[in-house]
């Protein structure tokens, strides 16, 4: 699913974010990226969603050079992968359907199906009873879950999640893991930087550290292992 | 694309607008600002052109035969082949005797019999010609001795139009920067409440037309709209104005607002629609780089 050999990325004031980084990641796995913050984790997943541009090495995402894709190819490659954040990014001035509904209205899906997938994802994530509510009236986890429903609404092959937990108490990110271990087990792919010690160490997935840049540690059932 | 998407432009366009409110007033009133202060410019300068024109166009330009011209009607169709010549009269050497005469106060010049006028035609030109150069044909004809018409008078207008039409060029440059200027700081804030939006279409993988569609036709909108505003108040105005300085000089040669209407209506439309168009273009280009 995604090939990374000495990847670097180094921004225009000289911050090398990432360097000469290898990785690969089967389709269907579950990552957790972790590491200090500054490590690089975000950069990682910005060149992923080609958010930014690689200085050297090479990155694929499903079979695709990243650096390669033109500019009017990045939106088409883009719909293939959902992401979320730690600050949800809903928009507050639409409801939670329409929240979700926007991402295939901007892809330019037929009425019918969007409506069929809206639904269908906010059943499972278990807030169709509030489709009609604003961003502003849900609690955190209730907002990541629309934030989650969003992102897999088009059925993306991979999910990336930016730290999806920050922001939560740890009741609520044990159900947003749960929804993520739910939409794993469907074959979504799904790369997720965390801070988040507890649901690491218990989930016992693949862990991909990073510090400076630099990938330290990749480890099969993994553990966090660090001092924040 | 689809008709469902024109309409999704459409709507979004609208949603756009009245979702920010206070920046689409802004923006409107930014516009119209921008518009009257063009359009007050083009009927200023308009009028001045038109007046000076008429000043000119009411210079006759006299034109005196030797004594070997050929007869008055081969002279007459001379003059009248000449393009821009609007109208050719015939002024006999007794004729211009009379009026000298008048002129002086009357009374016999000559002795009769010894008058030494020569004869003489009066040449009117058409609206807007260029006297200057009609003068300067009808010197080059055989059978003109001399010919003249205010070209003193006729070189300071030109003077005049010329300075006036540099000032105005300036002007219109000045104002074009500032409304550009004043354009970009109120985008800055409408862009930042829709940089979100923007980021996440972005994200979930809309193409950058598909962004644009929704801003360029919401700056098109708000671009008629300005321009339909200061449209109104434009005309109103003039007629107004007109009608005042009519009532205190009649002979003022002013357009009258059907004169202006047409090419003010086209020429605030098209700019009201690119301002619009351009203020949308230019504040989504930066958050488009995602």
């Amino acid at each position: 699913m995604i090939l990374a050999k000495n990847l670097a990325k180094e921004y225009n004031n000289g911050v090398l974010a990432l360097q000469d980084f290898s990785l690969k990641i089967e389709k269907g796995e579950f990552v957790f990226l972790v590491g200090p913050s500054g490590a690089g984790k975000s950069s990682f997943l910005n060149l992923v969603i080609r958010k930014e541009m690689p200085t050297a090495g090479l990155l694929e995402v499903g079979e695709r050079n990243v650096a390669r894709l033109k500019k009017h190819e990045v939106p088409f490659f883009r719909r293939n992968i959902g992401v979320i954040f730690q600050d949800y990014k809903l928009l507050p001035n639409k409801t939670v359907y329409e929240n979700i509904s926007f991402a295939l209205e901007v892809i330019e899906a037929d009425a019918w199906k969007i409506k069929q997938r809206v639904n269908y994802v906010l059943e499972m994530v278990g807030l169709i009873h509030k489709r009609k509510e604003f961003p502003a009236e849900l609690s955190g986890g209730e907002q990541q879950r629309v934030s989650l429903a969003r992102a897999i609404v088009n059925r993306p092959h991979l999910l990336l999640a930016d730290e999806p937990t920050g922001n939560l108490d740890p009741e609520t990110s044990w159900e947003i893991m749960e929804l993520l271990r739910e939409i794993n087990k469907g074959g979504t792919t799904i790369i997720m930087a965390t801070h988040n010690k507890g649901i690491v160490d218990r989930l016992r997935r693949r862990v991909v550290a990073i510090e400076h840049g630099r990938l330290i540690r990749d480890e099969q059932k993994g553990g966090y292992n660090y001092e924040d | 694309m689809k008709i469902k998407t024109l309409n999704y432009f459409s709507c979004e366009a609208v949603r756009g607008i009245f979702r920010n409110r206070l920046m689409s007033l802004a923006a409107v009133g930014t516009i119209t600002m921008a518009l009257l202060l063009f359009g007050g410019f083009y009927l200023i300068t308009s009028n001045i052109h038109h007046l000076g024109k008429m000043a000119k166009g009411q210079i006759e330009i006299r034109v005196f035969l030797t004594q070997s011209a050929p007869g008055k009607k081969v002279m007459e169709k001379r003059l009248a082949a000449i393009p821009g010549v609007q109208k050719v009269r015939y002024v006999s050497k007794e004729e211009g005797a009379k009026i000298l005469s008048q002129l002086l106060g009357g009374g016999e010049l000559f002795l009769e019999g010894e008058n030494p006028l020569p004869d003489s035609f009066n040449i009117q030109t058409d609206d807007g010609s260029d006297i200057d150069a009609i003068a300067a044909r009808v010197r080059k004809i055989s059978g003109v001795e001399e010919v003249v018409y205010g070209q003193k008078f006729v070189k300071f207008l030109n003077l005049i139009l010329r300075l006036l039409w540099l000032v105005g060029t300036i002007l219109i440059l000045l104002a074009i920067f500032a409304v550009l200027y004043i354009m970009i700081n109120t985008i800055q804030l409408t862009v930042y409440a829709r940089r979100k939006e923007i980021e996440i279409m972005k994200l979930v993988g809309a193409t950058d037309w598909f962004i644009r569609w929704p801003f360029l036709l919401e700056g098109v909108y708000l671009g008629i709209t300005g321009a339909a505003v200061s449209i109104f108040i434009l005309i109103e105005g003039y007629t107004i104005l007109y009608g005042k300085a009519k009532s205190i000089t009649a002979a003022l040669p002013l357009l009258n607002s059907v004169q202006i209407t047409t090419d003010l209506v086209i020429f605030l439309l098209a700019m009201g629609v690119f301002f619009g168009a351009f203020r949308s273009v230019l504040s989504i280009r930066r958050y488009l780089k995602v």
